[in-house]
């Protein structure tokens, strides 16, 4: 009972002391409902890209060191673990990697010698000229929070020459592409993205279609294939390089479900993505690089 | 005066130490049982100081988190401004509860938050996120006795140490 008193004056002082500080409980509403407006016009105005990205755009600049220091406990334990490695697992794992190189030597001697066929072949058609590609090597720094939002910083940016859109994958498939660049680091949109749209044919029978971000890093979708398309599971789906983001025939992922509905126009396809995108910590950005159609001659 | 002085630095440290937490990379299978840090911190701090945590303060440190979490500019600012005002409101109820209700009341209030979020982004046409998007609430209610028996120890120290 006595609380309760106790309790009864003080909410009594609490309110005549917020009515000095606030003006009231109704001023105290108002001033809620526009900081809530406020939110509102700031979040529609950062859907639509009216000027709310580029001042965050900068601000995420003035936040990268945090970043780059909440990552590095992360960073040395990696490279304690690399360092206190045990001197068997050392030699084993060289063992292993020597066989490794040889099964690689042997299997990039044929992939040249395909290399210069394909060049030649093209010379005679005269076609567009073969691109090659140069990678570049970039860490992961950051996973985005947000649920509805697929993104990842990587520790690459205006310094080192990364561009917006340029084609990131991972040793298994495409990852996604560049978004913002900053001066050390780069946002990369996931290709699991709801948002993002990647443009894929199936390898087998060359047919053309998209392929949507779903949400989940576990598969793609894409909701325009034809009902009749010769489409099955297991089937690999490569990019297609139409819209010039991405380059041509990197692989994507494979078929998993292919639901025909009689009723509909459209065939519903379920990807299951190749490369890592909720598990790797490296990947490869795509510098696109046209050479002259002429038959290489370095050495592997 | 001198007092608030000190409770303000505080305060300001825990918001530091909630935001480092929030953008700490954690292992991927943690990850959904991130509680949400800042609010946590801003409920303490509503409930237990009167002058140091404003609707405009809750609003700019929500800005802030937008931008370390890359998420839509002006969500998280909703989101604490109206949790803020929430625990403005209630109080001196909320102050009175023991532990376990007050617990309640937190997961009451972060639940609430969730709600909001899903509501905003269901109109900006996004999907529907899975079981695991109610996983952080109820890892904030268990962690609510804990946080707020740890700040109350370091004011109450904050205190002795200068009279």
């Amino acid at each position: 009972m006595a609380t309760h008193i106790y309790d009864k004056n003080l909410t009594h002082k609490d309110s005549s002391d917020s009515s000095r500080w606030f003006g009231g409980e109704g001023a105290r509403t108002a001033r809620l409902m526009m900081y809530i407006l406020l939110a509102i016009v700031l979040m529609v105005m950062d859907q639509r890209g009216h000027y709310v990205p580029r001042v965050r755009s900068v601000m995420e600049q003035a936040f990268e060191p945090l970043f780059l220091l909440v990552s590095w406990p992360a960073q040395a334990l990696r490279s304690l673990d690399r360092r206190t490695r045990a001197r068997g697992d050392l030699i084993e794992e060289n063992q292993l990697l020597i066989e490794e190189r040889l099964k690689m030597v042997a299997s990039v001697q044929t992939q040249s010698a395909l290399e210069h066929e394909n060049q030649r072949l093209r010379t005679l058609l005269q076609a567009t000229g073969g691109m090659t590609y140069n990678f570049q090597f970039a860490e992961l720094i950051r996973v985005d929070q947000d649920p509805f939002s697929h993104k990842i910083w990587i520790d690459r940016g205006a310094d080192q020459q990364v561009t917006p859109g340029q084609a990131v994958i991972d040793g298994l498939g495409i990852v996604g592409q560049v978004e913002e660049v900053h001066r050390h680091s780069a946002t990369v949109r996931l290709i699991s993205d709801p948002d993002h749209a990647l443009p894929v044919q199936i390898n087998r029978t060359g047919l053309r279609t998209v392929a949507y971000g779903t949400g989940a890093t576990s598969h793609l979708l894409m909701p325009n294939v034809p009902l009749q398309a010769d489409i099955s599971s297991g089937d690999l789906i490569v990019t297609s390089g139409l819209g010039d983001r991405f380059p041509t025939g990197f692989p994507v992922g494979e078929v998993e479900r292919v639901e025909r509905n009689s009723g509909d126009t459209f065939a519903t396809v379920y990807l299951r993505p190749f490369a890592a995108l909720d598990r790797g910590r490296e990947v490869l950005l795509i510098e696109p690089r046209v050479i002259p159609p002429t038959p290489r001659t370095e050495q592997p | 005066m001198k007092r608030s002085g000190r409770d303000r630095r505080l305060f300001l440290l825990t918001i530091a130490v909630a935001l480092l937490l929030t953008i700490l990379p954690v292992p991927a299978v943690l990850s959904p049982f991130k509680p949400y840090w800042v609010a946590l911190a801003m409920v303490y701090w509503s409930l237990e100081t009167r002058d140091i945590v404003s609707l405009g303060a809750a609003f700019l440190i929500g800005l802030v988190l937008d931008i370390l979490t890359g998420s839509q500019m002006g969500l998280h600012a909703l989101s604490l401004v109206v949790m803020v005002f929430l625990v403005q409101r209630f109080r001196s109820r909320l102050r009175f509860f023991p532990p376990w209700q007050q617990a309640l009341s937190v997961l009451g209030l972060l639940v609430n938050d969730r709600i909001i979020l899903i509501w905003i982004t269901m109109l900006m046409s996004e999907p529907a996120p899975t079981w695991k998007y109610w996983l952080p609430p109820l890892i904030g209610m268990a962690l609510w006795p804990w946080i707020f028996l740890l700040l109350d120890r370091v004011r109450a120290r904050q205190r002795r140490k200068k009279p």
